[in-house]
């Protein structure tokens, strides 16, 4: 079995809104392993994104990463800390979160980084697309060149430049050297013309080719993992094979591991190694790809899989189960499985916390159906298995 | 023509902004002082006390020192040949009869405030229905028929807008005169307010009349127009696209009836939430009218604070009192202004500020 | 379209609106009660010298002559004479103009300056006592009168305190150059310490609503490039949060505020106006208000061209700006 590169164990995130605590993501624990690509798979809401920018120390204001721990495979870091922090380090494994600011920060870019959804959106729109992707490679330089300032929050990017490049479409952050970087990163990533296009802005590209930037521009730190949020999503079908056959390439070219985020099964069946399934918050399920989908043990992963005929067929979309995604507000979460209201096998077992069932080592899941058989005697309706608090809400969407 | 989700959108607003109730009440305010002047005026704004000028307002005292020659049985006393001066300090405290002071004539400056309440909302409400009554018209026909139309009317709003707001009123202003339109005040002549006052001691011979600055709330109007007439094109621009208004022209509805039933009460929020604005921005137009002394107004805030001037160090409040009563007041305004836009999110911009 | 395409049409339109504003000015005339022989002539004269005023002023052509003779001059630069002095109206007026333009530029610094940290800060530190230090500002800028704000800063600074003068103009920028050119450095540095003195009050109370509206811009703007994903892609990729922040996030808040600067220049102007009066600057706004209360037309219709024609052109060249700096902009 190949090291394992990311731990994340128990991670919670929650975001303390105007309308309550929001817990998107609860109890989360999976690994990604050396060169694999590892998928996680739910239904818009249940908290994917946010599991993602939690790994990558990405989450704003109202949210914040409140357990958990993610650790993190590098013997750098490792011998750095072992003297200072000794509980952020574990062999050759760090825990992130423990980790300063500064460096959490250091390792966007060269260990972590990530595509988005919407391409368009995520590039900025008054600056050539080149020279975002220059910047990405600029950082990454300066590190390597001054490794001290690497964690400083300005890296030598004073006043002076500011006020320049507030008013002037200038390049005065990026060097000559990284342009050329992220011409041959454009190129990399099959854009055609590569010299000509990094002088354009992003409103003159196209979806996908854009889509294709941005990747060039996730790979500009040579990072570890890549996190994958919805990458083709936005995307029409026939570009979405293009980029994903793209992804897989260059997976493979460079060694790294991919955090495949989708709400796609036909991806996951496409793509990736092992899987993990959430729902409400929570990774009701995970495992290796054959194993969720030739014998799924959640009665929402059955649901899923139920959906698409055949698992060869790369268009199933997720809409199989009726009834809504429960909110994630904290004062609405009933305190038994999430998926109750909507589960065929409810029973009274259901009506508490239901811990992660290890199966094989390798497989495990969140639902009593682990240790026992469906008894419909002890079954319970849908709607008695939810509190009041929960039918409110969906009566009032 | 305000839907329930638009209610829904402006009640959740209030209860989540305390700034949005603080310029509600404020507003409220305002206009019930301007309102019930007659009755809770302590004086009359005009009543005159040369022996009680330049009192201060509560909480201070003046002190003022005059050199005056020493006297020694009836001559002056001379030392080493020089006259003899010495310094005598005159104080005027404050007193609850004028709570803000008196001001150079020794009216009463709380008086002033509350009777210049009236001009300026006069001026705002008035001059903005102006404004927007010709802002809505030409902007609505632009916007519903287009092409020609469309392109004589909002250049001739461009030409307005190369024109800032204050000089071309100072100009219009200047170069029209000053007709105002005096309007007898209903508690007054009705007898109420007067009965009123002899009811609960306070002095009565309160102003008859209420002055409407005709010319100055023609001209706010005619300078303030574009803004009405930019935000109501847009509105009929995209409104003449939807289709109920397309059936409405098929099944052969008069082009007025059309824009009357179909284009107007659309377009009404965004107009709502720029004449909020714009009553602030008028305000302010015509307190610097006023401040310059070409609106002919002698009861208005800009006018009281341009009088003070002349007291400037010996008596601040003067100039002080009634310019914090501008501010309060377009304050609360634009804190509305904020409340309706944050809750209905038209989307518009508009000038405002002098 | 090119840029420069994209300039001469605007010229053009620049131009027509011109034209519109000169005969808007030229209508001015027949709204003034009584006519202008009235301004230069005692009530009792002699009919026959009013009818010889009244001759020499071109007040008995047709009236598309009257708007000929007003018109044609302009572009040489021909405003008329004084009804008052009986001087060119284009000396008085561009003799005028430093003072303006100084005190505009002065305030716009103050301006700029103040309020787009200002506004920065309050973004970046949303909900914390900077940021409600400045929403309650920004509040209170906008909704003072500049008038009265210059009154109550002179009342403190100058009258109680003695810190300023009262203010007047005792020397200009363009005073200072000449006296440079003169080669009489230490003059031109006490002069130019005076004018700082003098101008300082005034600049505060022209500017003040300015930075209370580009703090209140810069605000909202910023806070909403912070939420634009562009800004979690940067930083995902590793950028250091300065340049995530003022290279990315600023540059794109700016870009709107620019042009809401060049809208609000007329209410600068507008401003800048009654300023002058407070502070008896002897600028274009004192000039118009004097001319109003001389009756002198034709003084007060040559400021108006000059102000709007002023208008228009910074007008241009802040739609020039904006193009240049958006690179989104397709000129249309
Ligand atoms: N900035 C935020 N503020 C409040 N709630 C948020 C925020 N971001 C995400 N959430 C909540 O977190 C939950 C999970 O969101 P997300 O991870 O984006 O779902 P997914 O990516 O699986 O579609 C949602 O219920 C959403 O409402
Ligand atoms: S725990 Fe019970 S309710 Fe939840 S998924 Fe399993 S069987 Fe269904
Ligand atoms: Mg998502």
């Amino acid at each position: 079995m190949a090291d394992t590169i990311l731990s994340v164990r128990d991670l919670s995130t929650r975001f303390f809104t105007e309308e309550g605590q929001v817990n998107a993501v609860e109890n989360v624990s999976f690994d990604v392993e050396d060169g694999e690509i590892f998928g996680i798979v739910g239904e818009s809401g249940s908290g994917k994104s946010v599991t993602a920018l939690s790994v990558i120390d990405l989450i704003e204001s109202p949210g914040r990463v409140t357990q958990g721990e993610i650790w993190y495979r590098n013997a750098d870091l490792a011998e750095e800390f072992r003297g200072s922090k000794p509980e952020a380090v574990d062999g050759d494994l760090v825990d992130i979160r423990r980790l300063p600011k500064g460096v959490r920060r250091s390792l966007r870019g060269p260990s972590f980084s990530m595509v988005f959804q919407d391409p368009m959106s995520s590039f900025n729109p008054s600056i050539t697309v080149g020279e975002q992707i220059a910047e990405a490679v600029e950082v990454q330089r300066r590190a390597r060149s001054n490794p001290r300032s690497t964690r400083s929050r300005t890296q030598g990017y004073g006043l002076g430049s500011l006020l320049v490049d507030s008013l002037l479409p200038s390049k005065s952050y990026v060097d000559d050297e990284s342009m050329d970087r992220a011409v041959e990163l454009l190129d990399q990533v099959g854009i055609p013309d590569p010299e000509d296009r990094a002088d354009e802005y992003p409103h003159q590209f196209s979806g996908g080719m854009l889509q294709r930037a941005m990747i060039a521009q996730a790979l500009a730190g040579e990072p570890d993992i890549l996190i994958a949020d919805e990458p083709t999503t936005a995307l029409d079908v026939t570009i979405q094979a293009q980029i994903l056959n793209l992804l897989r390439d260059l997976q493979e070219q460079e060694g790294m591991s991919i955090l495949m985020i989708t709400h796609d099964l036909g991806v996951i069946a496409r793509m990736c190694d092992r899987v993990g399934v959430m729902y409400a918050g929570e990774v009701v399920e995970r495992g290796p790809l054959a194993d969720i989908f030739e014998n799924p043990v959640h009665p929402y992963t059955q649901g899923l899989l139920g959906s698409i005929p055949d698992v060869d067929d790369p268009s199933g979309r997720l809409e199989p189960i009726s009834g809504n995604v429960p909110s994630l507000l904290d004062s609405e979460m009933p305190d038994a499985c999430y998926f109750a209201d909507r589960c065929p096998k409810a029973m009274t077992d259901c009506l508490t916390r239901i811990p992660e069932y290890e199966l094989d080592g390798r497989h495990s899941v969140r639902c009593v159906l682990a240790e026992q058989e469906y008894d419909p005697a002890d079954a319970v309706d849908s709607a008695d298995a939810t509190d009041a608090a929960d039918q409110e809400v969906s009566a009032d969407d | 023509m305000i839907s329930e989700r638009t209610r829904r959108n402006l009640r959740r607003e209030l209860r989540r902004s305390l700034l949005a109730k603080l310029g509600i009440v404020v507003v409220i305010l305002m206009v019930a002082m301007a309102i019930f002047a007659p009755f809770i005026s302590p004086y009359s704004p005009s009543q005159q006390n040369l022996d009680n000028a330049r009192q201060p307002p509560l909480g201070f005292s003046t002190a003022e020192t005059r050199e005056v020659t020493q006297m020694e049985n009836g001559s002056v006393v001379i030392e080493d040949g020089q006259v003899v001066t010495e310094t005598q300090t005159v104080y005027t405290n404050a007193t609850f009869a004028h709570p803000l002071g008196t001001d150079g004539n020794g009216r009463d400056i709380l008086s002033r405030i509350i009777y210049g309440a009236r001009t300026s909302i006069l001026v705002g409400l008035f001059g903005t229905s102006l404004a927007a009554l010709i802002g809505v018209l030409v902007g609505l026909s632009a916007g519903f028929y287009r092409g020609r139309v469309d392109d004589v009317l909002m250049r001739s709003a461009d030409i307005m807008l190369a024109f800032p707001s204050l000089v071309l009123a100072i100009a219009l202003v200047g170069v029209w005169g000053q007709a105002q339109a005096p309007i007898p005040d209903p508690f007054v002549a009705t007898g109420i307010a007067p009965a009123f006052r002899s009811a609960v001691g306070l002095p009565t011979g309160m102003p008859e009349t209420v002055v409407l600055p005709g010319t100055v709330i023609v001209v706010v109007a005619l300078v303030n127009w574009v803004w009405f007439a930019r935000v109501a094109r847009g509105e009929a621009l995209s409104i003449r696209e939807e289709e109920y208004v397309k059936a409405a022209k098929a099944l052969g509805a008069s082009d007025g009836r059309t824009v009357l039933r179909h284009v107007l009460p659309n377009a009404i929020t965004p107009i709502l939430v720029l004449a909020t604005i714009q009553v602030a921005a008028i305000i302010l137009l015509e307190s610097a009218l006023s401040f310059l002394g070409f609106s002919g107004a002698d009861v208005s805030w800009g006018f009281d604070i341009a009088l003070g001037r002349q007291y400037q160090s010996t008596a601040w409040w003067i100039s002080t009192m009634p310019g914090l009563a501008i501010v309060v007041t377009v304050i609360g305004l634009n804190l509305v202004g904020d409340w309706l836009r944050d809750a209905l999110d038209p989307g518009i911009e508009g000038e405002g500020g002098v | 379209m090119s840029l420069s395409r994209f300039l001469i049409k605007r010229s053009l339109q620049g131009l027509f609106v011109i034209w519109g504003v000169i005969t808007v000015v030229f209508g001015l005339r027949f709204i003034s009660p009584g006519d202008p022989a009235n301004v230069l002539l005692p009530p009792d004269v002699d009919p026959e010298v009013r009818a010889q005023v009244i001759a020499e002023l071109g007040l008995n052509e047709p009236l598309y002559v009257q708007y000929w003779q007003f018109i044609s001059g302009i572009p040489f630069g021909d405003l008329g004479l004084s009804l008052v002095t009986r001087t060119p109206v284009a000396a008085r007026v561009v003799a005028r103009l430093p003072a303006t333009m100084e005190l505009a530029i002065a305030a716009t610094i103050v301006a700029v300056v103040i309020a787009i940290p200002l506004g920065v800060l309050s973004a970046t530190r949303r909900h914390q006592p900077a940021d409600y230090g400045a929403t309650v500002f920004s509040l209170v800028g906008i909704s003072t009168p500049n008038f009265w704000l210059g009154v109550m800063l002179i009342l403190v600074l100058a009258v109680q305190l003695n810190l300023f003068p009262t203010s007047q103009r005792p020397i200009g920028l363009d005073g200072i150059a000449m006296l440079l050119a003169g080669g009489d450095v230490g003059a031109a540095v006490d002069g130019f310490v005076t004018w700082l003195w003098h101008i300082t009050l005034p600049a505060i109370t022209l500017g003040t609503y300015f930075t209370a509206l580009i703090t209140r811009l810069t605000r909202s703007g910023m806070l909403d490039q912070l939420g634009q994903t562009y800004v979690r892609a940067s930083r995902a990729k590793g950028l250091p949060e300065t340049l995530v922040r003022y290279k990315h996030a600023l540059r794109n808040t700016l870009i709107p505020v620019i042009t809401v600067i060049g809208l609000q220049l007329g209410t600068l102007i507008g401003g800048a106006v009654i300023t002058e009066a407070v502070f008896a600057w002897p600028g274009l706004g004192t000039l118009i208000i004097n001319s109003i209360n001389a009756r002198d037309w034709p003084v007060l219709q040559g400021s108006l061209i000059i102000v709007a024609v002023g208008f228009v052109l910074v007008n241009i060249l802040v739609d020039a700006l904006y193009a240049y700096v958006n690179p989104q902009v397709a000129y249309d």
